[in-house]
Parts: C-alpha cells; structure tokens; sequence
C-alpha cells in the first residue's frame, strides 16, 4: 500500500500539469456541533486564521498576513517536523464569524484530496450556546480515471470527515455541550 | 433486451401523452443534474415548482437539452444518456471510456459532442443512437463544449492547455485554436458571433472574435467563474468560490455589478423571457435572477450536489 502511493506521488510528480487536474466529480460535507459557550467566545478561540491550536491534530501554525484576504498558513501536524498542509484564506468575515480557506499544498498521504477549500462559521443557537458549522468542497486525491482505493471518493470523504469531526469534538470539550 | 424496448415505447409515447395533458407543460423548463444526490430535477420555470426528480446514477454533471430530447453525462459511471425531456426514460445510453464531462448538442445535424476531460479529444455521437461516429482531437483537459446559435462552429475549452478548440461543425475540421486566460472551463457562444470563455486560473472572461480567431477583450470576474450565459445586454458569469454572479455589460464589456448567490454557484442558462436561472452545488438550490433590477426573485431547493453544466433550460 507504502508502494502504491509512493509510485502514484512519482507518477503525479514526473507528469506536467497533471497536479491542475482533478476528479470527475467534487465531493461536499458539512459537520456541525452545539457548544454552551456564546459564539464571541467560541469565536475568540477559532476565528484567528493564524491559531488553529484549537485542533488536536495540529501540532504549530505560522503564516503570514493575518486574517487579511491572502493571508497564508502553514499547519505542522502531530509533532515538530510532522507533515504539513499550507493554506489561503480567500474570505474572513468576523461580523458574520466565518471564514474560508483553501489548501494550497498538501501530499495526498496527508489528506487525499485535491482543489479543496473549506468554510467555518459560528452562529448563535437556538435556546442559547453556539452552532459551530465546518463545510468542505474537494476532489478525490487521484486526478485521473479509476482511483486506487486509498485515493477514491469514499477514501476522500472518510478523511476530511474525521479531521472535522476531531476539531467539532474538541470544541465541545472545551466549551461543554449546551445544556438544554 | 432490444425488443423489449421497441413494444414499450408505443406505450410510453402514450404515457408521455398523457403526462403533457396531466401537467399542463406551458412554460421554460429547467433540467438539473444533481451530482452528488444522483439524480435529475425537472423545474416548471413559470409556475415555480419542481416537477420531476428522476433518478440517474454515476454522478451526472452535464447537459444538453433540445425539443425532442435532454442529454446527461454521468462522468462517474462513463455514462451519456438521452432521456425522453418529459417522463426522463432513458431512451438511449452509451458507456464512453475515458472521461466525459461536458456536451453540447447540435441540433441540426443531430449530433452530440461529449468531451473527454482525460484523453484530449471529444467524441461525436449519433443523437439518437449515441453511436460515436467520429474523435475531434483537443488540448489537454476539454471541459466545456457549446455550438454556435447558426450551427456553424462547435467550441472546446482546453483547460490545461490555456486554449479554446473552434472546429466546423459540419465538416468537423479544426477551425483554429484560440489561447485564452488560464484554465478556461466553461464558455458559451453569443447569438451575435463572440464566444466568450470563463478563465478559473485568472478569475476572467475572454472575449473570442469568431472572425479573427483571437481574444479581443479580457473582462475580470469574481473568483472562479465556471459557467457564463447571456441576458439582454448583459453577460453574467457564475463565481464558484466567491458565491456571486458577475455582470457585464456586453458591449462596452466593463463589468456592471456583482450579486450574491447561494454556495458555489455554477451551472447557469437564460430562459425565453430573459431571466437567469443557475445551479448552486453547495447549498442544493436553484436561483432565478432578473438581470434589469439585478435581484434574485426566487430560490429552489434540488436533489444533492447541483451542477447542470451546459445548456439546461428547455423552452
């Protein structure tokens, strides 16, 4: 499996221009999770597109650019000199508390997906708390024809699923569940 | 199988019969393929309602539509099918090896080009078969297609070449080929003889003098403009990231305005009245838009993952 994707990356690597193209069909998810804490608290802790400490899974963020439009990011993951995934923030609202996000670069054995961008929004909840609400468009991460499994639409889905899933749990850790 | 489908089809001619009778089918009608929710929605324009929400598997994305007949291409199962424009019965289905993405139909010859996003060609099938009957070669990634309001020119857009295919759609000779902005995916052909391309790379519409084969203007859009369509004076072009649409005015071709839309707007086609209608794949919804006060007067919600990627509305 090691293998595989090592000559699929050489393959993508030794073919010009193929890392433009992409899947025949973009897939979409949105996770959403109920926290007790009001959305300005909940927004102090998410919405610094330069700290995304608040996510297990991240080890460091450095970037540049603030939460200006073009502002970048680059997220190490796990530990010192873990794999990376580098990213723009092409909208940032804090009136709205959303903001949205591309990956500019990442390996497909870090996250199998290509062309995906990616939306986080607070709002208030009904009856009190916050709704915290992560969406992601993307392709699979192979670009041509008949996918190897690890790299196939499911495969793609599966992961952005649980990166989500991990932050939206955390957060719920961290701000409680909404009692009511 | 063959017979079985000949002594149905009296019956179904019957039944559509009867279907135009049961629903009095009078206005615009809007086919949607729903990508993601494998499915094809059927909108009555003028009454607002959805009529029909057929099923349809392998993820379809583009589409073709005329009088007689509505064209799918399911890039998930290689699939382009014809379907009857009323009941939604496939009447004609071919499996195409490769990647076939976008179509456009030509209706005076009865032929339908389908191209092949991952072989740099585009196939030429029978209209009513679906039998291919010639191979066009392209550039590197042809995503949309459209033919010429005279029928005269059938257009490509080359994504990873950074070029448009023009050929004869008579004699299906390569005319010429047009460099653009970068990565041009959808484009559609004005009634007056421009072709206008929508460049994702460079956030930018190129305006193609037919005549002259070259790009005589480049007019800045939102981010991502995926489909294009025309209305009175205006060009509007759907902005996939940035969730507007962007007007332009068509004969100074500065841009006019931009509107908000739903989540990822893309497919985008005008009706009879001039109205715009597009497909929003993020938020499962149509929108119906009137270019004069620039407002979106109604909103529609469709199976998962809309797209209509071509021509989509019936009159």
């Amino acid at each position: 499996m090691k293998r595989r994707l090592f000559l699929g990356a050489m393959a993508l690597a030794t073919l010009p221009g193929i890392a433009l193209a992409h899947g025949p069909s973009r897939q979409k998810i949105a996770l959403t999770a109920e926290v007790a804490a009001e959305p300005a608290d909940v927004w102090a802790a998410i919405g610094n597109f330069q700290n995304m400490s608040w996510h297990p899974a991240v080890h460091s963020t450095t970037g540049n650019g603030g939460n200006e439009i073009d502002a970048t990011r680059q997220l190490v993951l796990g530990q010192d000199g873990g794999p990376t995934i580098d990213e723009v923030l092409y909208k940032y609202d804090a009136t709205k508390m959303s903001y949205s996000y591309r990956i500019t670069d990442v390996k497909v054995e870090v996250l199998p997906v290509t062309n995906y961008s990616s939306h986080l929004t607070v709002t208030p909840r009904d009856g009190g708390g916050s709704k915290i609400e992560w969406k992601g468009a993307f392709y699979r991460g192979y670009p041509n024809n008949d996918p190897p499994a690890e790299l196939n639409d499911e495969a793609a889905i599966a992961a952005v699923t649980g990166v989500y899933q991990a932050g939206l749990d955390a957060l719920v850790e961290k701000f409680g569940a909404p009692g009511s | 199988m063959r017979w079985s489908r000949n002594s149905v089809r009296p019956a179904l001619k019957l039944a559509a019969a009867l279907c135009l009778a049961a629903l009095p089918v009078s206005g615009d009608m809007a086919y949607i393929t729903c990508q993601n929710g494998d499915a094809l929605s059927l909108f009555d324009l003028d009454k607002g309602i959805e009529v029909a929400r057929w099923s349809l598997p392998g993820q379809p994305a583009g589409i073709a539509v005329s009088d007689e007949a509505v064209f799918t291409v399911a890039p998930m199962a290689k699939a382009v099918r014809r379907h009857h424009p009323l009941t939604g019965e496939v009447l004609a289905e071919v499996m195409l090896d490769g990647g076939p993405t976008g179509v456009a139909y030509d209706v005076a010859r009865d032929r339908l080009f389908v191209s092949d996003w991952y072989n740099a060609r585009i196939w030429v099938l029978s209209g009513h078969d679906l039998s291919i009957v010639a191979e066009l070669e392209t550039g590197a990634a042809p995503a949309g297609l459209d033919v010429s309001a005279n029928g005269r020119l059938l257009a490509s857009a080359d994504r990873d070449a950074d070029q448009v295919s023009l050929f004869d759609a008579d004699t299906l000779e390569l005319v010429a080929r047009v460099k653009t902005g970068e990565r041009p995916y959808g484009l559609r052909f004005h009634g007056d003889g421009r072709l206008f391309v929508g460049n994702v790379g460079t956030n930018d519409v190129s305006v193609v003098d037919l005549a002259a084969a070259e790009v005589v203007a480049t007019i800045p859009v939102g981010e991502r403009p995926y489909g294009i369509a025309f209305a009175g004076g205006y060009g509007i072009a759907t902005n996939q990231y940035a969730n507007t649409l962007s007007l332009f005015d068509l004969e100074t071709l500065s841009p006019i305005s931009e509107i908000d839309t739903d989540e990822y707007p893309e497919g985008i086609d005008t009706t009879s009245d001039g109205q715009i209608v597009i497909a929003n794949w993020f938020d499962n919804t149509i929108q119906v838009i009137d270019p004069e006060t620039q407002s979106i007067i109604a909103t529609y919600p469709t199976a998962d993952g809309p797209r209509a990627f071509g021509r989509f509305i019936r009159p």
